[in-house]
């Protein structure tokens, strides 16, 4: 059994890192993200975009609408003042 | 050539909005004490026709009502007391409304309440293609411009039925254009 101890000392024996071992592990952290999580980033970005366009238009519209509302009740009041003048008279 | 081309760049913002007469209420704000100011266009109205919900009648009537409509153009003024504004004040509208275009189809005063109210249209050959309302009261003083095609019945029926929300004039004007 010796020659196989000898052997699995040898193999298992402790060695040295080759030289800039840690650097190019740092180097290996720092490397940008993959082709795929870009585009997932962007894909992402995309839809909060157009989430907040959808948004914002809706907002507008809500807004054109309470615009015409508004209009639509001055200019409807004096009209129906002037029906129900006009009714009266002829009544 | 080039005067040409200043006539025609000078006639471009008369193109885009329809408005058929000008608003020029400058003595009126001066005195109000809140102030409305609405200004919408073909665009804005077909954008809003949109956000009105055909299954509310109320909207509903609405959004038929606005369908022939070019562009509403309002301004309403409220006075914290009565006579603060005079009739001199509404002078550049009336002159403007004397013109050959423009019929007087109803001038109504009530004596009750010193209310008045003015309705005038828009003729171009035997067709309307706009209306305009002057209503006033001692505390209150509301012009209208309405280009296009619009169902008169239908907007006094309006005025009276109230599907269309109160809103409170604001302080400062509103403006959409």
């Amino acid at each position: 059994m010796d020659w196989l101890e000898d052997e699995l000392r040898r193999a298992l024996a402790r060695q040295e890192a080759p030289v800039g071992f840690a650097d190019h592990v740092m180097a290996r952290r720092a490397v940008r993200p993959s082709g795929a999580r870009r585009w997932l980033a962007a894909a992402a970005m995309v839809v909060v975009a157009a989430g907040a366009a959808g948004a914002w238009r809706q907002y507008q519209g809500y807004e054109a609408k309470r615009e015409v509302m508004l209009a639509l009740r001055l200019s409807a009041a004096p009209m129906h003042r002037v029906q129900l003048e006009v009714r009266s008279i002829s009544q | 050539m080039k005067t040409l081309l200043i006539a025609c760049l000078a006639a471009l913002p008369v193109l885009a909005a329809p408005q058929q007469f000008q608003l020029n209420l400058d003595a009126v704000a001066a005195k109000a004490s809140q102030h409305v100011d609405v200004s919408l266009n073909s665009a804005t109205l077909q954008f809003a026709a949109k956000f009105l919900d055909a299954d509310n009648p109320d909207e509903s009537r609405v959004r038929k009502l606005i369908e022939g409509i070019e562009g509403i153009y309002v301004r309403h003024y409220n006075f914290k007391a009565a006579g603060t504004w005079t009739q001199a004040d509404l002078e550049p509208i009336r002159a403007q409304l004397r013109g050959p275009e423009w019929s007087k189809i109803v001038g109504s005063t009530n004596a009750e309440d010193g209310g008045s109210t003015e309705v005038w249209l828009h003729l171009a050959g035997n067709k309307t293609i706009g209306v305009a309302i002057v209503a006033t009261d001692p505390k209150e003083v509301t012009v209208v411009n309405i280009a296009g095609n619009i169902d008169l019945e239908a907007l006094a029926k309006l005025g009276g039925h109230f599907g269309v929300p109160k809103v409170k004039p604001a302080d400062k004007p509103q403006k959409e254009e």
